[in-house]
């Protein structure tokens, strides 16, 4: 079976003046349709790096991304940008969304990008917002809100253009323990219920065993591990009972 | 992404950071405003002149004089060639030559420079005009087909006059127009003209007062050093008024005072033309004139006539040869005044550049989620550039209203202070659709050339840099 999306042998090395950083180094993963993958490991350790190649918001030193066999560099600048646009929805750690403009405003955006007609636009919104449980607060700015609801705005924004693969980078590391569960139930519940296939990067292991199928760890750049994950029954329980 | 979308983004963007935007703008405003209403100064004298040269059919107008008279030499102070003796194998511009001319095939009509400075009596006041005497054909004619009041000559030989405007203001009169009252008592009554009606004036007799050399004051004048002149009185009666068209001073256009070709003949007078009869001897030269006016029917016809008047031996000049050299002018002057309002222009620009570089360090962040969400560098590039255009656009616009206004407040300005001068109400600004359009495009080019730096620098913010969790 192909798998949608896969890394293959990417490296990324930044520059500072002179001095290359090798940040990743020959990374390879393949991602299967609907499944929940968590990539793992300390600060600096690449994930962030690798999350952002698999996004298309950067491009590698060496190695590919290719979606069910394509690679997406081969279209150029235009081609990572319907990359992102069509296959990939992104959620950040500090959710970035736009704070002048409304709940609604910040998911329209996406919309406006994706080339939804624009008389499908508020029912889309509306819809990708209910389903993340802000149908109330629509028309609120994200200073207006709490942290969580901050984040599922995000992910309402990510999944606002219909996404094959929802990329999170630490979604959950800006929120408390108990917001986080919520952010996790609800990823844990997009990819179960509606097969959404996942790549979260976190540095928390417990988060990632939790929700995940399969966990990669990595090391100053490179894979030391790749395993399934047993998520918890507890972490199901959850998301069946929302 | 469709355009729509690039607009409305563009637009609640500028509208976001309106204070930065309406500044920004007035600067556009400012420029565009400088330019239009400098360049419609340009283009409105050139407009009342041109018009002034149609309306008097100058562009069908030529001047002969005789070959040996070097006309832009004696204007510019050589008069070798009026001064030495003539060549008598050079044609004279005489009745013969003027009936010639006349009969060339695309001549309208032809008549000789006769022009002599007199002074008129009427009502116990007196104003120093210069006389020209014309054929009554030139009734037919701009801009004698359309006298204001009364009539143009109905034959050479009448002992009638036409006044200009500006006679009449000399013998304080001032004609009432007609179906109002005089438009500013204040002017009439610091100058001190009456205000009369002009059928008032019609066919009454004015003191037509001419100078001639009196020979007999010769020895006495050579004594005392005087001028050896005598008055010569001449009654003439007021058949039409023409009233001043323009205040751009065509003086020659409109002479002061016209009077019929045949009774300026009989006028005894010292003019121009007898600087002739003092030098030349006997009477023949009485019959020499020192150009003539030929007006032909088109400017089509103005190459052939001025071909077969050169054949015979005379000179000639034509204000249609001017034309291209006055247009050339008249561009360097729209060009000088343009450039000071692209300065302004250009200044709004560096406003624009700097507006939008602050917008794009402040937006990264947002610039970095556009990316994120599918954004491409061309829909970025093109927000980028509507915000720009759209500064431009409504800039101009707007500037287009103020050089408006400001036209029309200097317009009304110049007008009052030229206005006790007897200038009728000129519009000295015109503002042709070219400008206004051109101005318009203008505007919006120039904030796309300012909006190109920003647009490629937000092109290529690097959306990993800009979305990193601080």
């Amino acid at each position: 079976m192909t798998p949608i999306l896969e890394a293959r042998e990417l490296s990324k090395t930044y520059r500072k003046g002179a001095t290359p950083i090798p940040v990743l180094n020959g990374v390879s993963i393949g991602v299967d349709e609907g499944e929940f993958l968590s990539v793992v490991g300390r600060s600096g350790s690449g994930k962030s790096t690798l999350l952002n190649l698999i996004g298309g918001l950067d491009t590698p030193t060496e190695g590919g991304v290719l979606v069910r066999g394509v690679d997406i560099s081969s279209r150029g600048q235009l081609g990572l940008a319907l990359h992102r646009r069509q296959t990939v929805g992104m959620v950040f750690q500090s959710f970035n969304l736009i704070p002048s403009r409304t709940a609604f405003e910040n998911v329209t955006l996406a919309l406006i990008f994706g080339e939804h007609p624009s008389r499908d636009r508020r029912r889309r919104a509306e819809e990708v917002l209910d389903s993340v449980g802000l149908s109330h607060r629509l028309n609120h700015r994200p200073g207006e809100m709490s942290g969580g609801e901050a984040q599922r705005v995000a992910i309402a924004r990510a999944l606002a253009n219909g996404p094959e693969v929802l990329l999170a980078d630490e979604p959950t590391g800006n929120l408390d323990s108990a917001t986080s569960d919520e952010i996790a139930s609800l990823l844990t519940e997009l990819n179960t219920d509606r097969g959404l296939t996942v790549i979260m990067v976190t540095h928390e292991e417990p988060l990632a065993q939790r929700v995940s199928h399969r966990i990669v760890r990595l090391l100053d750049g490179r894979v030391v591990s790749d395993e399934d994950a047993d998520r918890s029954g507890k972490a199901r329980r959850e998301g069946s009972a929302r | 992404m469709r355009p729509s979308d690039v607009y409305r983004l563009a637009n609640a963007n500028l509208w976001r950071t309106r204070l930065r935007t309406v500044l920004t703008t007035l600067g556009v405003i400012v420029g565009i405003g400088a330019l239009v209403s400098m360049v419609s100064f340009g283009v409105g004298m050139q407009k009342n002149i041109t018009d002034e040269i149609r309306r008097h059919d100058l562009f069908t107008t030529i001047q002969v004089t005789p070959a040996d008279l070097d006309l832009e030499g004696v204007m510019s102070g050589d008069v070798s060639s009026v001064a030495g003796p003539r060549d008598p194998s050079v044609p004279v511009l005489d009745d013969q030559a003027v009936d010639d001319i006349r009969a060339m095939p695309g001549v309208l009509v032809a008549f000789p420079e006769v022009r002599f400075p007199a002074t008129i009596r009427f009502n116990g006041r007196e104003a120093r005009v210069n006389v020209q005497a014309l054929p009554s054909d030139m009734g037919l004619h701009p801009p004698f087909d359309e006298i204001e009041h009364g009539r143009f000559f109905t034959s050479d030989d009448e002992r009638s006059i036409v006044l200009g405007e500006r006679t009449l203001r000399e013998l304080g009169l001032r004609l009432r127009e007609s179906g109002r009252e005089p438009v500013s008592e204040g002017v009439e009554s610091q100058e001190a003209l009456a205000v009369v009606s002009a059928d008032s004036l019609l066919g009454r007799g004015v003191v037509l007062v001419s100078s001639v050399l009196d020979e007999s004051r010769v020895p006495h004048a050579m004594a005392t050093g005087s001028m050896p002149l005598r008055e010569v009185e001449t009654t003439l009666t007021i058949v039409g008024m023409r009233e001043r068209s323009s205040g751009f001073g065509f003086a020659r256009m409109a002479p002061d005072a016209t009077v019929p070709s045949g009774t300026g003949r009989e006028i005894p007078r010292l003019g121009f033309t007898s600087i002739w009869d003092l030098l030349a001897s006997g009477g023949e030269a009485e019959t020499e004139y020192p150009a003539v006016h030929v007006r032909v029917e088109s400017m089509d016809d103005l190459e052939s006539v001025r071909w077969a008047i050169e054949e015979r031996g005379f000179s000639v000049l034509a204000l249609a040869d001017q034309l291209e050299e006055f247009r050339r002018q008249f561009l360097i002057m729209d060009a000088l005044l343009g450039a000071v309002g692209t300065i302004a222009l250009f200044v709004a620009s560096l406003g624009i550049i700097n507006t939008m570089v602050t917008s794009i360090l402040e937006r990264r962040r947002e610039i970095g989620v556009m990316k994120a969400v599918g954004g491409s560098q061309g829909d970025i590039k093109g927000i980028f550039f509507v915000e720009a255009g759209t500064i431009g656009l409504v800039g101009g616009a707007l500037g287009l209203v103020l050089g408006w206004l400001v036209t029309r407040v200097a317009n009304a300005v110049l007008n009052y202070h030229l206005r006790p001068e007897g200038v009728p109400f000129t519009d000295l600004f015109h503002m042709p659709a070219w400008l206004v359009l051109g101005a318009l495009t203008f505007a919006v080019l120039v904030s796309l050339l300012a909006g190109v730096y920003p647009a490629a620098r937000a092109a290529r913010v690097d959306p990993v840099e800009a979305l990193r969790h601080d």
